[in-house]
């Protein structure tokens, strides 16, 4: 009952989520072939984050992509189920959802949680516009432009943030957090606690709070 | 268009914006129904005792609307009221008081050196309502106390200081805001534990005790209080929750804090030391505290602040085209522009429509050696309004710059008007009921002062200001430099482009081309304590055509050199003394120096560009006693693979 009210409240949209109107509901297909809506399938009251690839990138994708298979080992036990990885195609010409799959597979990212996604090439335009763009055509079509930087976003609490990519784990870690499901007082109370030894044990090694 | 970045607000559109269905709104009450339903099963204090917060506004429907038509000079303008400095229960301790429900917190430095604080005040950051001008209805607000604008701090050098700063914010929200605060005092001389690091935020029902000793800088050199040299006198504080301190600071959560000494005790009397300046507060010594806001009238009277890039209203001290009675003697002003974005061009516009007189005392809370005066006629060279578009006679204030000016009525009849102008037009939708003085446009009016004869129950008028206001502490010398890029346009290599999204970084010249993203966990920059640097602020690569008001926490600088596109100018008068923010149009550039003393921990150097450093454009650097083992853990931001080729 109490788990049930939980995940209810989870995965309800923030009344003030912008929805459909900023995510659109587009149809993508994902590496296994399956039909998704953008928005209702894949943002609605969850908690995101976003890349940019193709399959072919053998550079900044790549590694991004390793860094994001890390910080995914941490975060196993809420993957697929309060927290998804989308890895969006901007060559959705050139990637099919075979193509994605090899790259998941190669990669060894084919994972719960984290899907692989190609679509109409109008649509993913769209997309990538409205979750990166800064309203510059010429910033924000240029397909070369999609690495380094990683979009987090939770529809429950309409909050958005970003990662950098090439930084630490704790650096991407950190940003996901910042954007975690509101928790409950007693939940925070024992954050709370947790938080203060750790920083007074940070202290003390460092003379001042210094990595917590 | 340098100057006014209309669309200078990427992040935050993104995060709120989106018209609002009918069958959402209805959504909205019934999550409001329901809230009793999704309670957790241990209540939050507040909830527990049953706390009612402020009904929660009907978002806007039509957010791209301009602002409803209101009459000037209807409200009065008042400074906001004082804080109630009082006992705290439980004391305020060393460690912080967990069990009380104290938000997690390294111990306070020098607490055996200064404690118990001589004055304590507690602000409650809490939902509130607040009418902006008698024809609007009441605006939904997140203010200290419920107040907009917050309560005053009124503090002394040598009395040490903590505010409790309590979180009782909605647990869920509807708005814009985010319901995590830690709040920075901007810029006090205080522990990193103290000072708001962006990253130490606080949820709803805790709450964090800040030590302020309220010292002068120069603890270790002076002993006793400090370097009296060092004195700072208008300071302020606000949210500063990394990602959302626009939106935050938006709804309210800001306040100012003065600190008064022998040499500007707080009164007009001719006490030791005292300059006698202007000094009464809310009587002859003001704040004006700058925003500007948009707002859309909703369902139940309500008149909303609505989550925009630059306003449409012009607010000063909470109300919108407010009007004062001044006597015919000297008042103080003090300038501090809230933001969340715009830059101010504030000019004296006298009756027959001439740019009246403003003496500069303080320069962001520091007193000047030597006052400036500035106007459009003798004194226009000392006027900050340098680059287009040029505005003569006006002081340029960017986000959280601090000036304060003595305005002297003595010369003006009774029954004249002046006014506070600034370069943007607003929208009014009414005429003035006063004809304006030849050439002034309503929509540009901040605030009209009406001069009459002083009663004689009125402060009589202090003596002419000092022509020698401090001396500045000497400059010490340069144990280090080091160099801080605020860019926007990577400077890739020929034959490649750089990868998005292009937003505000901070970058050092070793790193990549982006520079870095606001690293809550790496210092990008570590200073041994004691020491003095010398930095290099730039704004002069690629091609950033944006205005950075860039803020240093904890230390006041002062400006050695000033370049435009790489070329050395002048060092503009108001920008010769302490400052602790040092404005940056396009293509300039500042070498500063400054002193690390007295503490150690985690700093910020940002844009206080609200938009810009919630976009990240910001980074920590460290005071260390151990300074290999902070560079350490410095890191290259980036990687070269951020210029893609062609």
């Amino acid at each position: 009952m109490e788990r049930r009210k939980l995940l209810s409240r989870i995965f309800e949209p923030h009344p003030a989520s912008p929805g459909v109107a900023r995510y659109t509901n587009a149809v993508l297909r994902t590496q296994n072939d399956k039909e998704v809506r953008f928005y209702d399938d894949l943002i609605r009251g969850r908690q995101v984050m976003v890349q940019f690839m193709y399959a072919e990138c053998r550079g900044a994708c790549s590694l991004t992509t390793q860094r994001m298979k890390r910080v995914y080992s941490q975060l196993k036990d809420r993957m697929g189920k309060d927290l998804f990885f989308y890895s969006i195609t901007i060559k959705p010409e050139d990637d099919t959802p075979a193509a994605m799959k090899h790259y998941a597979e190669m990669n060894n990212v084919d994972l719960p949680g984290w899907v692989f996604l190609t679509g109409d090439p109008e649509d993913i335009k769209t997309i990538r516009f409205r979750l990166f763009g800064m309203g510059h055509p010429g910033f924000d079509l240029d397909d070369a432009m999609h690495a380094g930087m990683l979009r987090i976003l939770n529809d429950n609490r309409n909050s958005w943030g970003m990662a950098q990519a090439f930084a630490s784990d704790k650096h991407i870690l950190k940003r996901i957090s910042w954007h975690d499901p509101q928790k409950s007082y007693a939940e925070r109370v024992i954050d709370n606690r947790s938080l203060q030894v750790a920083i007074m044990k940070d202290v003390k090694k460092y003379g001042y709070r210094r990595d917590v | 268009m340098p100057k006014n970045e209309a669309n200078d607000r990427p992040e935050i559109e993104e995060k709120t914006e989106g018209t609002i269905s009918r069958r959402t709104v209805l959504k909205i009450g019934a999550a409001a129904g329901a809230a009793g339903v999704l309670a957790p099963s241990v209540l939050d204090p507040k909830e527990a005792l049953g706390f009612q917060a402020v009904t929660e506004p009907v978002l806007c429907v039509q957010p791209s609307g301009a602002s409803p038509p209101h009459h000037p000079f209807v409200d009065e303008f008042t400074a906001p009221i004082p804080a109630d400095d009082h006992p705290l229960s439980p004391q305020p301790q060393q460690f912080a008081n967990i069990g009380a429900g104290e938000a997690a917190r390294a111990p306070h430095q020098r607490w055996a050196q200064f404690a118990p604080a001589h004055f304590t005040y507690e602000l409650e950051a809490r939902a509130g309502l607040h009418q902006f001008h008698s024809d609007y209805g009441q605006s939904y607000i997140w203010g200290f106390n419920g107040q907009y604008p917050a309560p005053t701090c009124l503090n002394k050098y040598g009395k040490s200081t903590v505010v409790r700063f309590r979180n009782s914010l909605p647990t869920t929200t509807t708005t814009f805001g985010r319901n995590e605060i830690t709040v920075h005092l901007h810029n006090g001389h205080h522990g990193s534990e103290s000072d708001g690091f962006a990253g130490d935020f606080f949820g709803t029902g805790f709450f964090k005790d800040n030590f302020y000793p309220v010292i002068y800088a120069g603890l270790d050199a002076f002993g006793g209080n400090g370097d009296p040299r060092e004195g700072q006198r208008t300071q302020w504080f606000h949210d500063h929750r990394a990602e959302f301190t626009l939106n935050n600071n938006v709804l309210g959560l800001n306040g100012i804090f003065f600190i008064y000494d022998e040499k500007d005790p707080g009164h007009e009397n001719p006490s030791a030391g005292s300059l006698q300046l202007p000094g009464y507060y809310g009587v002859t010594d003001f704040p004006v505290i700058l925003v500007d806001h948009r707002f859309c009238p909703t369902s139940g009277g309500r008149t909303e602040i609505v989550n925009a890039a630059g306003g449409d209203k012009f607010i000063v001290n909470g109300k919108i085209q407010p009007k004062l009675t001044v006597r015919r003697r000297k008042y103080r002003f003090r300038f501090l522009n809230t933001g969340p974005t715009q830059t101010y061009d504030i000019s004296l516009i006298k009756p027959d429509g001439s740019v009246g007189t403003m003496v500069v005392v303080a320069t962001d809370g520091n007193l000047l050696q030597n006052p400036l005066p500035v106007d459009a006629g003798a004194n226009a060279g000392n006027s900050n309004s340098i680059t287009a578009p040029i505005v003569p006679g006006a002081i340029r204030v960017s986000v959280a710059e601090r000036y304060d000016v003595v305005i002297d009525f003595t010369e003006f009849a009774a029954g004249s008007k002046l006014y506070l102008k600034e370069n943007r037009t607003m929208v009014v939708g009414n005429p003035s009921p006063d004809p304006l003085p030849p050439g002034l446009n309503i929509g540009n009016v901040l605030l009209q002062f009406n001069v009459v004869n002083r009663e004689p129950w009125f402060p009589k008028d202090t003596p002419p200001i000092p022509a020698t206001l401090t001396e500045y502490p000497p400059l010490t010398a340069i144990d280090n430099t080091w160099e801080w890029q605020f860019v926007r346009d990577p400077a890739c290599p020929a034959g490649t482009t750089p990868v998005p999204p292009r937003l505000f970084r901070v970058r050092r010249p070793f790193d990549g081309p982006l520079g870095c993203v606001f690293d809550a966990e790496h210092p990008a920059h570590c200073i041994l304590k004691g020491t003095t640097e010398q930095w290099l602020i730039n704004n002069n690569v690629g091609g950033s055509a944006w205005v950075h008001p860039v803020h240093i926490h904890f230390e006041e600088f002062r400006t050695e050199k000033r370049f435009v596109n790489g070329v050395e100018v002048p060092v503009w008068p108001l920008m010769s003394g302490r400052k602790d923010v040092t404005r940056m149009e396009a293509g300039e550039g500042a070498l500063i120096r400054m002193q690390f003393r007295d503490y150690v921990g985690r700093y910020l150097i940002h844009c206080h560009n609200m938009a810009h450093e919630d976009a990240f454009m910001m980074v920590r650097w460290d005071i260390t006693d151990d300074l290999a083992a902070c560079l350490a853990i410095q890191q290259v931001c980036n990687d070269v693979q951020q210029c893609v080729p062609n």
